[in-house]
């Protein structure tokens, strides 16, 4: 019988489970993982916070100079992330028209820093 | 006085309650280990059921509202301390010198008294799914019992005795029951299983269905002290099995200084119990739970039946070559 | 034993999400049931009203987890029709790849289940372990193992390159051979056969009369999947069989369930293979025309149907979701009574509950009878009249 053929092989064989933190499974690379904001790319548009389903983007203050288009722009507001409420969902990386926010191949990790939970 | 004394080394040390115990606890690992390696699973470490022990003792106890916590406290005790007597008369370095006439029957009953515990602990708890599971525990102690004490009492009938260190000793001077009684053996196999309240015949606890059954409301020392009367049980029904049906500790020869003769048939009897372990941790594997009118129909149409027809040849057997 | 009630719920180890059940049972035979489904409640239809259309989808996905593309793509496909918008037809391929590995991996999940309802834990492990190659395709696809966030209103928001077409293919032989051994164990096993044989049957007229829907209506040999009578993505131009059975208990849901596991790997494969080149996605206008449409669906566990009402502006005026579970629990309550205590996590696990999708509400009005939901101007004047009694404003 299969289940007894099955069992007996498991017997002899290795197990398949994944002795995390020991073993790692890879990442594939279009994970959606943490959110990163890549700042010289920024210019401040806002889109993602418009598009955010969790609402958990908010723009506050960073001028900065960015390259946009061959020009240089004085820009004034730069977005933040609550890392612990978002959902991972990617749309503020496919709405963003620089791509400067993007979705990291890292799970978002535990700390006690405050740059773990808020970018 | 040096009876006694090594009565009370018999008894207490080894292999008594401390080997009991501690043999208990590695052959529960070795259960959940087998089980998780075919499933393709770890498993748990080697010192798992001593840490659940440990655990457990240390959690609260928590009393039921109008629940008899005194007579709570006292049936875990009295059905483990049924059981580690039971392991007593059976041979594990050879015949066992508590050994009487009879001591097959003792034996016999002292391992039916976990099932009736876990109906008392049930119908105490005032718990609709604790009673429903202690009438399920006792509903199958009257079906797996009769093809069992049936299965039982067959390798009683050819040794002519009903001191398992007689079974034992005739066994060594013949032929294994294994041979001569299969049907009996696979009888006593599935019995086993069933007194153990282990998949397929889990039925009383059943997590889906009735939460835990009888064990819903055992928690701290009484769930700890439960615990290890199934994981006893287990060691005493396998060594039950191992002497009535594979020969017991005991090789076909007697060798010469008596330790050696001691040592070796202790060697055999551990090898034999972990064949049987091996046998129960692959049914338990193997299968799902069955429902308890389903018990019904397969334990009185063919466990019992088989039995009896075991016990019909065993006469036969008896009459004609055995006797004479 | 007298009767006695046994309170199945909402907490119980046979249940994977609250549900209340109230067993009045006579010994171990059911003599009534009164079913109380509310738990799951979170109030996402009207969440989705004040989101507009990109931001809908992923609070949609996440009516359920194990068929949260099922959602997205049914809400999607609807929105899109109001349009009269087109997608390219990769979009369509990519959408049915993802629709029919969820199908697998929550195939793969129920059997598990079901074999743990019933304490055969082993093929619990392995059916699971052999899910986590469904999973990790899905991942290397979408990013994520579940809530795979795929859709946008005008099509995919992913492509598939080439490596991930290659990567897919490379597990289907594994998984095509693991599903014909199921198929084997489950028509062998003694006990799986013992516990599921004759165990909740319905018959064809009852799956008729209640409404049940998916492969609990097909395995009474009803012949009804919306994938063939009402074909949606790339279904019209895949071959596949509807798998149907006629034994209407739990083993015959079993066994459609076995089936479309094979089947959803034949459609896998020949999607992999034939998926035309193109963009994946139409420039979709913002806002909605007015319109009002019942879009449909198969989801694992059957027919999902959301009714979508929109009026110009870009959110949706109003979603009703129906899901199959809601339609299937009438017939599971039926099928309970006169059944033993035994077998109610058997017959409930049948259905594939998933109770996170069912949980809607309606109320009743006791003086007249009438049924209905509660519009959002009537809950502010009650939350205004319950604060006026009790001088909060």
């Amino acid at each position: 019988m299969s289940v007894l053929r099955e069992m007996f092989g498991n017997l002899i064989g290795r197990p398949v489970t994944v002795l995390y933190p020991r073993e790692k499974v890879p990442i594939p690379e279009a994970f959606r993982g943490r959110v990163a904001i890549t700042d010289d790319k920024c210019i401040g548009c806002s889109k993602c916070s418009l598009v955010c389903p969790a609402q958990v983007i908010t723009m506050i203050d960073g001028p900065r100079e960015v390259e946009f288009r061959g020009k240089n722009l004085a820009r004034k507001k730069r977005p933040q992330v609550k890392l612990y409420q978002c959902i991972r969902c990617g749309l503020c990386e496919r709405h963003c028209p620089t791509g400067a926010i993007h979705l990291e191949q890292v799970h978002a990790g535990t700390g006690t820093d405050r740059e773990v939970v808020v970018t | 006085m040096t009876d006694s004394l090594f009565l009370l080394v018999y008894i207490f040390l080894f292999p008594g309650f401390a080997f009991l115990i501690l043999y208990a606890w590695a052959l529960s690992f070795l259960d959940r280990k087998i089980a998780a390696r075919m499933q393709q699973r770890v498993g748990p470490p080697f010192y798992q059921p001593f840490a659940d022990f440990i655990k457990m003792l240390a959690k609260e106890v928590i009393n039921p509202r109008g629940v008899d916590w005194r007579l709570f406290d006292a049936i875990p005790l009295v059905a483990l301390a049924a059981v580690m007597t039971a392991f007593l008369y059976i041979p594990v370095t050879g015949a066992s010198p508590l050994a009487f006439p009879g001591d097959l029957v003792v034996v016999l009953y002292l391992l039916s008294l976990p099932a009736v515990a876990l109906f008392l602990l049930g119908w105490l708890s005032r718990n609709i799914f604790a009673a429903i599971g202690g009438v399920r525990a006792v509903t199958m102690l009257f079906i797996y019992e009769v093809p069992f004490f049936l299965a039982a009492l067959t390798p009683a009938l050819m040794a002519g005795s009903w001191s398992i260190s007689d079974i034992v000793l005739w066994q060594q001077k013949n032929l294994w029951f294994v041979f001569l009684q299969p049907i009996g053996f696979v009888v006593a196999l599935v019995g086993l299983q069933a007194k153990l309240e282990r998949t397929p015949f889990d039925i009383p606890e059943a997590e889906t269905e009735v939460i835990a059954g009888p064990w819903t409301e055992l928690t701290g020392r009484r769930l700890a002290l439960m615990d290890l009367c199934v994981q006893v049980s287990l060691v005493a029904g396998s060594a039950l099995i191992v002497a009535l049906f594979l020969g017991g500790p005991a090789l076909p020869w007697t060798l010469s200084p008596p330790w050696l003769n001691a040592l070796a048939g202790f060697l055999l009897f551990l090898i034999k119990t972990l064949a049987i372990i091996l046998i129960l941790a692959s049914i338990r594997v193997a299968t799902g739970r069955i429902r308890i009118d389903q018990l019904n129909d397969i334990g009185w149409k063919y466990l019992a039946g088989a039995a009896l027809v075991q016990v019909g040849i065993a006469l036969v057997i008896n009459y004609l070559w055995v006797t004479p | 034993m007298a009767e006695v009630v046994i309170p199945i719920g909402p907490q119980h180890p046979a249940l994977k999400e609250p549900v209340n059940f109230r067993i009045i049972a006579d010994g171990e035979k059911i003599v009534r049931l009164e079913l109380d489904l509310s738990y799951n409640h979170r109030g996402i239809e009207k969440a989705a009203e004040q989101r507009n259309f990109i931001r809908v989808l992923p609070l949609l996905e996440r009516v359920c987890g194990i068929c949260s593309h099922s959602h997205a793509t049914n809400f999607a496909k609807g929105v899109e029709e109001i349009m009269a918008l087109e997608i390219p037809p990769r979009a369509r391929y990519i959408r049915t790849i993802i629709a029919e590995l969820e199908r697998m991996h929550s195939h793969l999940l129920w059997l598990g289940v079901a074999a743990h309802e019933i304490g055969f834990n082993t093929l619990f492990m392995w059916t699971w372990r052999d899910r986590e190659a469904v999973q990790d395709t899905l991942e290397e696809m979408s990013g994520n193992r579940v809530h795979y966030g795929m859709n946008e209103i005008g099509g995919v928001r992913r492509d598939l390159t080439p490596a991930q077409i290659q990567a897919a293919l490379s597990r289907l032989p594994v998984l095509e051979e693991r599903v014909r051994q199921y198929r084997q164990m489950v028509e062998s096993e003694e006990t799986l056969l013992m516990r599921f044989r004759g165990v909740g049957r319905l018959s064809k007229e009852e799956v008729l009369k209640y409404g049940a829907v998916g492969p609990t209506a097909r395995a009474s040999g009803v012949d009804y999947d919306v994938r063939k009578d009402d074909p949606y993505l790339a279904y019209a131009e895949v071959p596949f069989n509807v798998v149907t059975d006629t034994s209407g208990d739990v083993y015959g849901r079993t066994r459609v369930r076995v089936g479309e596991l094979g089947e959803s790997l034949k459609i896998v494969r020949y999607c992999l293979e034939h998926i035309p080149e193109g963009p994946i996605r139409a420039d979709a206008p913002h806002t909605a025309p007015e319109g009002e449409t019942l879009s449909r669906y198969e989801a694992p566990r059957g027919e999902l149907a959301h009714f979508i009402r929109t009026n110009g502006t870009d959110k949706a005026e109003r979603i009703d979701i129906r899901t199959p579970t809601l339609a299937n629990w009438t017939s599971v309550a039926v099928c309970l009574v006169n059944q033993n205590l035994a077998d109610i996590p058997v017959i409930v696990a049948a259905i594939d509950p998933c109770l996170s999708c069912t949980s809607r509400l309606t109320v009743v009005n006791r003086n007249d009878g009438t049924a209905g939901v509660i519009t959002f101007d009537e809950l502010r004047r009650r939350r205004d009249r319950q604060w006026d009694r009790q001088e909060l404003r």
